[in-house]
């Protein structure tokens, strides 16, 4: 008799505490979903400041997402690219529009201007956001080299953390097939790949170069 | 591996003192030097070994202009045919470190530069050695044929150092001394980036061949050696006891301290422990107050960059 009870009082407590984590793991779930979208939609609203015509963030985070798998990246961490991709010119809505929109030759106090972008955007961010917390990192880092000439740390090779050097890739190919103001055509599938390999160990992580050669060959016509 | 994130150790210093003077007695890699070479700051630099002082001074100093064009159409030539093997000082690399073709290129670019005479172009000319090894060894490690001939890639690379010196705005005061033959200057700030003595990484093996390379030998693991026999007083160790003496006194002289590091697979509270802690105890009786922060790089491989400041 004591046995049923205790078993009835058993079940009826796993059945309390499984709803109670199921609900939870709903709200959750639909909570970062809508994060995801915010981020999403931020990422697009700043594409057009930036003057671009096609997607560029979402081109952007496909692909980052393919090369972060190949390069092992835990779901927690491709979350976290993902973030970055869609906010990582987020420090752009903090200058003028017109050094945005600008297709003449910048001059040397514009240009420094336009380079404080990775650091306006990770300070916001680090400052309003506390979830995701590398996330502020890799926007800062987002236009060093490979060789040590970017900015704004002129980090070197493996200094610059993974997720940073994958978003310089893949902001550079989605923006070499974008129109720009500063340049008359698109490239080609082929004319990126081909710029990539001369990149590959200045601009460029060679290792990401060659997944990147693997994910998206030369038969592979159409990136979107 | 040092991130040194320059406007954090500025901001940072800037929140305690009015930092216009920065003395680094030892820098980890020339090039991370650059933001502070184009603010208009007067900075000390300090490097033990003579091959990274050079690149300091062509990297980082902009008083001696760029490579001259005619240096550039009498030095920068294609080798039409391979050099003889048995001629290069650097052979033992072949195949293990640099292809043949590399080979002669280097061979080529040593023994080319001796014949311009203004020290400091020739120097613009073997700096320029460094960023094309880097090229080579990155693309080497992947296994990838570098899709630059040897004169192209030297004449980005001389094109970039051109860039550079449009840019540098620093008053430089860059020294190649024994850390123990060195003076503390009256800098606000001195910045020591934490070097650990068991820490080697492709930097480190970059600094080696290149060190090695502007010595004329090929022995990687002597210039090693040299490298790290140069920097026993200055790099720290949790294994054994670190005397701080040098430190210390080469940072006599300033207001702010500022010790900064990477760290990645420890949790901070092991770098509290074993890094901090050894620090206040030695720094205390110079400095009232010190301030710990840190930067979070890549919390699933607990990669966090720290920075620790000492001031009164």
């Amino acid at each position: 008799m004591l046995i049923t009870v205790f078993n009835a009082i058993l079940i009826i407590l796993i059945t309390i505490v499984s709803y109670k984590y199921f609900s939870l793991r709903e709200s959750f779930g639909s909570e970062k979903h809508r994060a995801t979208a915010y981020a999403e939609a931020l990422g697009t609203i700043t594409e057009k400041i930036e003057a671009y015509e096609n997607s560029h963030v979402n081109a952007m985070a496909a692909m980052a997402i393919e090369i972060g798998k190949a390069r092992k990246l835990d779901p927690e961490q491709l979350d976290a690219l993902t973030y970055a991709v869609w906010l990582h010119d987020i420090g752009e809505l903090l200058l003028p529009r017109e050094l945005l929109k600008s297709s003449e030759k910048l001059s040397r106090q514009n240009l420094f201007l336009l380079r404080t972008h990775p650091l306006l955007g990770e300070f916001e961010l680090k400052n309003r956001c506390s979830v995701y917390d590398e996330v502020p990192a890799i926007i800062r880092w987002h236009h060093e080299r490979w060789d040590g000439n970017g900015y704004p740390d002129c980090l070197k090779g493996e200094e610059i953390p993974l997720c940073s050097r994958i978003i310089t890739l893949v902001d550079a190919v989605s923006a070499m097939k974008s129109n720009r103001p500063y340049r008359t055509r698109t490239m080609s599938h082929r004319e990126v790949l081909r710029e990539l390999d001369l990149q590959a160990g200045l601009q460029f992580d060679p290792e990401l170069v060659e997944i990147f050669k693997g994910l998206y060959p030369e038969s592979k016509e159409e990136l979107h | 591996m040092i991130r040194l994130q320059s406007s954090w150790l500025l901001e940072s210093a800037g929140e305690v003192a009015s930092v216009d003077s920065i003395f680094f007695p030892f820098i980890h890699r020339y090039s991370s030097l650059n933001w502070f070479s184009r603010r208009g700051l007067e900075l000390t630099i300090n490097t033990p070994l003579d091959s990274q002082a050079m690149l300091m001074r062509v990297w980082l100093d902009a008083r001696k202009g760029p490579f001259s064009e005619k240096n550039r159409r009498k030095f920068n030539q294609l080798i039409k045919k391979p050099l003889e093997l048995d001629m290069n000082p650097f052979r033992n690399w072949n195949d293990r470190l640099f292809s043949r073709q590399q080979l002669d290129y280097l061979f080529y670019w040593r023994e080319a530069a001796y014949e311009i005479e203004d020290q400091a172009q020739r120097e613009i000319f073997w700096g320029s050695v460094y960023g094309i090894m880097s090229y080579w060894l990155s693309n080497r490690r992947v296994n990838r044929e570098p899709a630059y001939q040897p004169d192209e890639i030297m004449h980005l690379v001389l094109n970039l150092h051109q860039e550079h010196c449009e840019n540098q705005d620093a008053e430089l005061i860059l020294l190649n001394s024994k850390f123990e033959e060195l003076s503390p200057p009256e800098s606000v700030l001195a910045v020591f980036p934490l070097v650990f003595t068991d820490e080697e990484d492709e930097e480190f093996q970059l600094q080696s061949i290149f060190h090695a390379w502007y010595h004329g030998h090929a022995d990687v693991e002597q210039a090693r050696r040299d490298i790290k026999n140069q920097l026993r007083q200055y790099s720290f160790s949790t294994e054994k006891k670190t005397d701080f003496s040098t430190l210390l006194k080469l940072s006599e002289k300033s207001e702010v301290v500022a010790i900064c590091w990477s760290g990645v697979e420890l949790p901070p509270k092991i770098h509290e422990q074993e890094i901090i802690e050894p620090f206040r105890r030695e720094f205390v009786h110079r400095f009232s107050r010190s301030q710990f922060s840190i930067k979070t790089v890549n919390p699933a491989r607990d990669s966090y960059d720290y920075l620790l400041l000492f001031f009164n």
